[in-house]
């Protein structure tokens, strides 16, 4: 191969890398909302039953499974309703609007029943909470993007009485 | 001998003509058939009469045009331009000039008369082949005035199908959720009209969710689910008295409620500790019989016409597919197969097919496939559209859609859309606010 | 930041640099490549016109070669005289099986195979015009193994061996213009059988003396509504095409004719 050729290549190959480098994808993280693993980290829309006890936890797009951030938010509220004995909960289960309208107010009575479980894990007695499931009803967020779904995609614990 | 050679003669002469030319037509248009409607003459007399009654001004007009729109609704035909008839209605109704009617291209001519009789309204009708000059049909019937717009509909129902051979759908009711407001406080509330837009009405105030409503085969009843006092339960309504009862006595939330195709049953999801399983309850006896056993959801479960079967939604293989079982519950099988999600399946009144909603890579389809899964054909695509139900006749799915938000959360729309089976003719059906979950009902005649 | 963009320009460097050794183009030289050679693409359609069965057309052209020789042996013109039904070609026909019949009287084994054929033919429909040819050509077969000498009786025969057909340029212009006029019902059902085939009588110029749908009894069968349907929208198709498009020339040949509407093709898809 003579010099020229070699030149030409040479110059087409860096050519190519720098266009591939370019490529890198940047990494949001805005001060107002998270999604982390397809469920909503952020506190937003998160109000509080008391001092330090979140009311809501979240969840990945067609799942019912508790994160690591979730259960710790259960186990505040747990702690709040041991104290509270006389309060009772409802857990509202919600869903987002990319799915069927009778198959999501199933999946929000899911998501409900997982917080409930857990809430009775802690020793929290059956008869304090009632599940209710709004599916995607009643969203928070009447966005048409994923962090606007996310932040959808919750179950809510409400003083009952 | 002589017999023997006097047969063959016989046989092989009249072969000696030429062979029969056979051309293969397999090919043609899809074209709208062109069909003039002639306004349906009517007497002096009636005229009044049914002007004092019901404030039109030419009933004979007033019913050929819903004829008219039907028609043209359905895709299939295309009514011409009353502007161009020669004939009077009057004349054309008992003796058409078919040369006339030929002259603007007609194929298809619909006559008639109405008449105010005995306090009643008679009509008359007939439709006519244009190009092979004579009477294809003749029909007279009889009811009270107020239903005059019901007239119109059971025309087009029996020129439909004396001209598709597939029976009618004009002659029937919507029911469906009306919506308004922002859409994280939407109020909805039961409303029903007929299938073109009129006589609309509401049923419920507004005060509490109501949802997925369906009829009843009888056409009497209506069953949805209502978040009265903040219980989401299956009721009942009667569409006549206006009287709700709740179905059954379930210890949670009952959702997905339609009636078996006897009118006798309530087939329906039930919800408990995070598994929702379908239920039927028995509208005499009360007798409530559990149908699937399994901690997956199940849910929107429908009918097969003849009442031996239920396709169903469920997600018992890790995500939302369509299931087939036998009534008991029993034979189930699953039957969608392909890639993404699949629910709300529906039963086509004809049997054949089973229309579904499809999510997949962000996109909503509304499709329709053979009971065995197989045969899938994926008929309109969108940002979100759900819920297909059929028409009585099988051939045409009402569903509805909804509009994207932009970044500040505005413009969110929900509109009732129908479409063919076919594909062809999409379009959406207008109603007075927004709408969702809409219900095709039988037809009110028979 | 700059850190990881000058890593990863680096590793990509190197990555291409690898690709490109491996990668014999270039290194090489371009290879010569062969000279191309133009194909010319010719419509063909998927049917041509034989109006006999296919059984017949084998038949028919063994003996149409078979012809062909005894033919170039013989002296006399090419002329062939359109031969109307109404001339008596009765006479030379019943010369030709009196030939047969002497024949056969001769050949003692031919006779049998002779009453072989009919009595299969006697099974057969008598009115079925494919297997009436079938069997003419059969005789033919052995009435010209027989008779080597000719006259003008086989030359008569020659003349009953013109199909009669359209060419396909007369066919896809009727074709055309029928396509024009039938609206197809759009609500037939696409899984039934849609097949309508109707019978035309027709004038010189194209119109229609008279129309006969075949499987008649179809169209008042229950659950066969569809099919009257199907039946009378093809009607008003060949109504509205009046005058149809025919050959200028051969009235004899297309008088009679069978137009198969089928619309499977056009709903299925």
């Amino acid at each position: 191969m003579n010099l020229s050729k070699i030149l030409k290549n040479a110059f087409l190959i860096i050519l190519a890398s720098l266009v591939l480098t370019a490529c890198a994808t940047k990494k949001t993280s805005t001060t107002t909302g998270q999604i982390q693993g397809d469920t909503y980290t952020g506190t937003d829309t998160v109000k509080e039953l008391a001092k330090g006890v979140p009311d809501r936890v979240f969840f990945a797009t067609n799942e019912t499974v508790l994160t690591t951030a979730s259960r710790e938010t259960l186990r505040k509220q747990a702690g709040w309703l041991r104290k509270n004995s006389d309060i009772n909960v409802v857990l509202e289960g919600h869903a987002d609007e990319r799915g069927t309208r009778e198959y999501n107010l199933a999946l929000g009575e899911r998501r409900a029943n997982s917080a409930k479980d857990y809430l009775m894990t802690y020793g929290i007695s059956s008869d304090r909470i009632s599940v209710l499931s709004y599916g995607k009803e009643r969203p928070v967020d009447s966005g048409s993007s994923p962090l606007a779904w996310s932040k959808n995609r919750r179950s809510v614990t409400v003083k009952a009485n | 001998m002589l017999l023997r050679y006097l047969f063959i003669l016989l046989i092989v002469i009249p072969a000696k003509a030429f062979a029969l030319i056979e051309v293969d037509i397999t090919r043609g248009n899809l074209n709208p058939l062109p069909v003039a409607v002639s306004p349906l003459s009517i007497d002096n007399k009636s005229k009044e009469n049914f002007k004092k009654i019901l404030k039109k001004e030419d009933l004979g007009s007033e019913i050929s045009v819903i004829v008219e729109n039907n028609l043209r609704q359905s895709g299939l035909f295309n009514p011409l331009n009353k502007d161009a008839f020669l004939q009077e209605p009057d004349v054309a109704n008992l003796k058409p000039r078919f040369e006339d009617w030929n002259l603007i291209k007609a194929q298809a001519l619909v006559t008639g008369k109405v008449t105010f009789i005995d306090e009643k309204l008679r009509v008359e009708f007939r439709l006519w082949d244009v190009l092979a000059g004579k009477e294809m049909m003749a029909l007279a019937f009889t009811t009270v005035p107020s239903n005059w717009r019901r007239v119109g509909h059971i025309i087009t129902d029996k020129v439909y199908e004396r001209l598709t051979g597939e029976k009618g759908y004009f002659d029937t009711r919507i029911i469906y959720i009306a919506e308004e407001g922002p859409k994280i406080k939407r109020i909805k509330k039961l409303a029903i009209m007929d299938q073109d837009g009129f006589n609309n009405k509401y049923l419920t105030l507004g005060n509490e969710l109501v949802l997925t409503p369906r009829f009843s085969p009888t056409n009497q009843m209506v069953t949805y689910l209502s978040y009265f006092r903040n219980l989401p339960r299956v009721y009942l309504l009667d569409i006549e008295t206006g009287m709700q009862e709740v179905v059954g006595d379930f210890p949670g939330m009952t959702f997905a409620p339609r009636f078996s195709p006897d009118g006798k049953k309530i087939i329906m999801s039930f919800a408990k500790d995070g598994n929702s399983d379908i239920y039927t309850m028995d509208l005499e006896n009360r007798i409530v019989e559990r149908i699937t056993n399994h901690p997956s959801i199940d849910t929107s479960p429908s009918y097969s016409p003849d009442g031996k079967r239920i396709t169903f939604n469920s997600d018992r293989s890790g995500y939302q597919q369509i299931y087939v079982m036998d009534s008991n519950g029993k034979n189930v099988k699953r039957i969608s197969f392909g890639n993404g999600l699949y629910g709300t399946p529906v039963w086509s009144p004809r049997g054949d097919l089973i229309a579904f909603t499809k999510l997949h890579k962000g996109k909503f389809y509304i499709g329709v496939m053979r009971t065995d899964g197989t045969g899938e054909r994926l008929l309109t695509e969108n940002f979100y559209q759900e819920a297909p139900s059929w028409s009585p006749n099988g051939r045409v799915l009402i569903f509805y859609r909804e509009t994207k938000t932009n970044s500040k959360g505005e413009g969110f729309s929900a509109k009732l859309w129908s479409i063919d089976l076919t594909g062809y003719n999409e379009k959406m059906v207008e109603t007075e606010t927004d709408a969702s979950d809409p219900s095709w009902s039988s037809l009110l005649s028979n | 930041m700059n850190r990881n963009i000058f890593i990863s320009f680096g590793l990509h460097i190197f990555l291409v640099i690898i690709t490109a050794m491996s990668l014999p183009f270039l290194s090489k030289k371009p290879i010569d490549l062969p000279p191309i050679i133009s194909v010319e693409l010719i419509q063909i359609t998927d049917k041509t016109n034989i109006p006999f069965a296919p059984k017949a057309k084998k038949i028919i052209e063994k003996v149409k070669e078979k012809e062909k020789k005894l033919v170039s042996e013989q002296a006399p013109p090419k002329k062939i005289k359109k031969q109307k039904p109404d001339a008596v070609p009765l006479p030379d026909e019943k010369i030709e099986k009196i030939k047969k019949i002497k024949d056969e009287k001769q050949n003692p084994e031919k006779v049998e195979t002779e009453v072989k054929q009919i009595s299969e033919f006697e099974k057969k429909e008598l009115f079925d015009t494919n297997s009436i040819a079938a069997l003419i050509d059969k005789s033919k077969t052995e009435s010209a193994e027989t008779n080597k000498k000719l006259d003008k009786v086989t030359q008569d025969q020659d003349k009953e061996m013109d199909f009669g057909g359209l060419t396909l340029s007369e066919e896809d212009a009727l074709k055309a213009q029928i396509f024009g006029c039938w609206s197809i019902p759009l609500g037939l059902p696409f899984n039934e059988d849609l097949l309508v085939r109707i019978k035309l009588q027709l004038k010189p110029d194209g119109s229609i003396i008279k129309t006969e749908i075949l499987d008649h009894a179809r169209m008042n069968r229950p659950g066969q509504g569809f099919y009257k349907v199907l039946a009378e929208s093809a009607l008003r198709a060949i109504k509205l095409c009046q005058p149809l498009r025919v050959p200028s020339t051969g009235y004899e040949r297309w008088k009679d004719m069978q137009l198969n509407f089928d619309a499977r093709e056009m709903l299925e898809g």
